[in-house]
């Protein structure tokens, strides 16, 4: 087991070297000289040398590829471009909204997603199946920034039991905090309930189908004994896989989900960059992401050799 | 004799194309759901053709006297800002969605079916393609888009090009995937055995078997590309004002929203319905195609 978690945590490097390529090269898969790229339609050309120098574009691309990743490795993320202020400041300054978003989504939709899907399986072809995947087909579909307006205009402008906007920090106290997140939570939420539920409820289906489901239900067991205590179990390591998965789909709709409720976290600052073209923050926040993805879903893989003896690839 | 024979032929010929639109008539009754959102789809596509000629009026035309209207008879979908009716963005917008849906989709399964093929028949290049694959999968595809489309100026092809980029891993490893379980197919080896070239073998004996599996993986991709267009155009990261897309009229409406919601529902229930359309499809293929698949989700 210590030899394949070893492996595991290995195998992520390689990953994490193209990731780091990638987001470097970024500025050069788009056509034309990057460095007038990033100054604009309007920047003189000494800006442009200026922005030429400060991005490194007057050396060789590997040599430069070498540097920045050295500087990476040590949680060096480079400076903006309109403000000088180093990108890990910038970030440091947003996570919190974000990381508060990110995480209430995930408590709310697995407690909504997972009972569901399990509910859609033990109801397998019934009305309440039916409604529950109809229900998913339509998370899948209705685009983030659609259910937030739906949700802000019902719950905040109609009814006025939340904030339509903005958001409170964890310091201004717990329940400000979670109002200003609920309605957030709950747009983000929508295609990661879909996808979790209709996960769950195929595991579920698979696993039933399983011999020893067939033997524990032969020995004499009622079928919620066997559903609950075998069948779930089982379906865990899929459903957790997914959960994982899932979270580059919480990562990209954050940054929408922001823009709708005016949430000063790292979407915005996302967003205000393209606008600027401030080009090392958008590289900083794609690669700090990329690599909170990576790590999340090895920590899950390594859980499971944890919680799951027969795995040992 | 000979005009008997020929009217024969004709019979037959009659025959075969009523049998053949009664299988596909027995294949929508049982696949309702492709039905329907072959159905809904193919409205939207006709609506987007003939944009000029549903009582549309020109979407760009700006008239400030007339702004912020809200839905009447003669704005069916009232104005927004600049005094521009919205039923007619609405409408054209729909070209936007469906072009770089569809492009998306055709882009990214032809990339991607040649780099899954290749991993999945070079073994030496397999490791090295897996791990850039794993990579950019790494990346979340709508972040990745958005740092695409930072560096380019914001135009229908560019738009294409980001999100076929985003899409195109997803494909190749689905590709790879088929490919290497085809690779121990007893009749592959058979062929091998006789002598079969590499070409012929792709040809005749894998690409075939990817059809199926890339075509429902190619409506996923082209409801969620039309999704990352509109998020794309809301932020302001995507296609610009001057052609309308259902994400940027809601992008100009958004200001208002509170008190003029209809600039960003109309656009909002159109995008919905087309993706749901192309789900719908893409669900019913899935299960049509596959029945395998089908049990499993």
């Amino acid at each position: 087991m210590l030899s394949f978690m070893i492996r595991r945590i290995v195998a992520t490097i390689p990953v994490m070297g193209f990731v780091a390529l990638f987001v470097f090269s970024l500025l050069y898969i788009a056509p034309g000289d990057p460095a007038a790229v990033v100054a604009g339609d309007q920047a003189s050309p000494a800006e442009v040398e200026r922005i030429r120098q400060s991005l490194g574009l007057d050396r060789p691309y590997l040599v430069r590829f070498g540097e920045w990743a050295g500087r990476v490795a040590q949680g060096d993320l480079g400076a903006s471009i309109f403000t000088a202020r180093p990108v890990t400041q910038l970030i440091a300054q947003r996570i919190e909204p974000t990381l508060s978003l990110m995480v209430l989504t995930l408590i709310v939709a697995v407690f909504v997603a997972v009972p569901m899907g399990v509910l859609a399986a033990w109801k397998a072809g019934s009305l309440v199946d039916k409604a529950a995947m109809g229900f998913a087909v339509l998370g899948f579909s209705v685009p983030v920034f659609v259910i937030g307006y739906l949700l802000a205009y019902v719950f905040a402008l109609k009814l006025e039991w939340l904030p339509v906007q903005g958001y409170a920090p964890l310091a201004e106290g717990f329940w400000p905090w979670l109002r200003s997140l609920l309605l957030p939570a709950l747009t983000l939420g929508f295609v990661y309930i879909a996808l979790i539920a209709r996960i769950t409820r195929a595991t579920m289906l698979e696993v039933l189908q399983q011999d020893y489901v067939r033997t524990a239900r032969s020995k004499g067991l009622a079928h919620r004994q066997v559903f609950f205590l075998h069948a779930l179990k089982n379906a865990a390591v899929p459903v957790i896989t997914i959960i994982g998965v899932g979270i580059a789909l919480l990562i990209g709709g954050a940054v929408v989900t922001e823009s709708v409720f005016a949430i000063p976290g790292l979407g915005r600052l996302t967003v205000d960059a393209i606008l600027q073209r401030d080009y090392p923050v958008i590289q900083g926040v794609v690669l700090m992401f990329s690599f909170v993805y990576v790590l999340v879903n090895l920590l899950i893989d390594l859980a499971y050799t944890l919680v799951d003896p027969r795995i040992s690839y | 004799m000979t005009a008997l024979s020929g009217t024969e032929a004709g019979a037959t010929r009659l025959f075969a194309r009523a049998t053949r639109q009664k299988r596909f008539l027995r294949y929508l009754r049982r696949h309702p759901s492709v039905a329907i959102g072959g159905g809904l789809l193919l409205a939207i596509a006709l609506g987007a053709i003939l944009a000029p000629l549903l009582w549309t009026i020109d979407p760009t035309q700006l008239s400030p006297a007339r702004r912020t209207r809200m839905p009447s008879e003669q704005f069916w979908f009232g104005t927004d800002m600049l005094g521009r009716d919205v039923y007619s963005r609405v409408v054209y917008g729909a070209r936007v969605s469906l072009v770089v849906g569809f492009s998306v989709a055709v882009l990214a399964s032809v990339a991607g079916l040649a780099i899954g093929v290749l991993a999945g028949f070079v073994r030496k290049l397999d490791g090295v393609i897996m791990r850039a694959i794993d990579g950019m999968m790494s990346i979340p595809p709508i972040l990745l888009a958005i740092a695409l489309m930072a560096l380019t100026r914001g135009s229908v092809g560019n738009v294409i090009l980001a999100i076929t980029l985003a899409e195109i891993p997803r494909v190749a490893r689905l590709v790879r995937g088929v490919v290497l379980s085809l690779r121990e197919q007893p009749y592959v080896e058979a062929a091998v055995a006789c002598g079969a070239g590499v070409p012929r073998i792709l040809v005749r004996h894998i690409l075939p078997n990817t059809v199926a599996p890339m075509m429902v993986q190619a409506t996923y991709i082209c409801a969620s590309a039309m999704i990352v267009e509109a998020i794309l155009s809301f932020i302001g990261a995507g296609i610009p004002p001057a052609t309308p897309s259902w994400g940027n009229i809601m992008a100009e409406g958004r200001a208002l929203w509170q008190v003029r919601p209809h600039i960003v529902l109309f656009p909002a229930i159109f995008l919905s319905i087309t993706v749901l359309a192309v789900n719908l499809l893409g669900d019913g293929l899935r299960d049509s195609l596959d029945p395998r698949i089908a049990k499993r989700l």
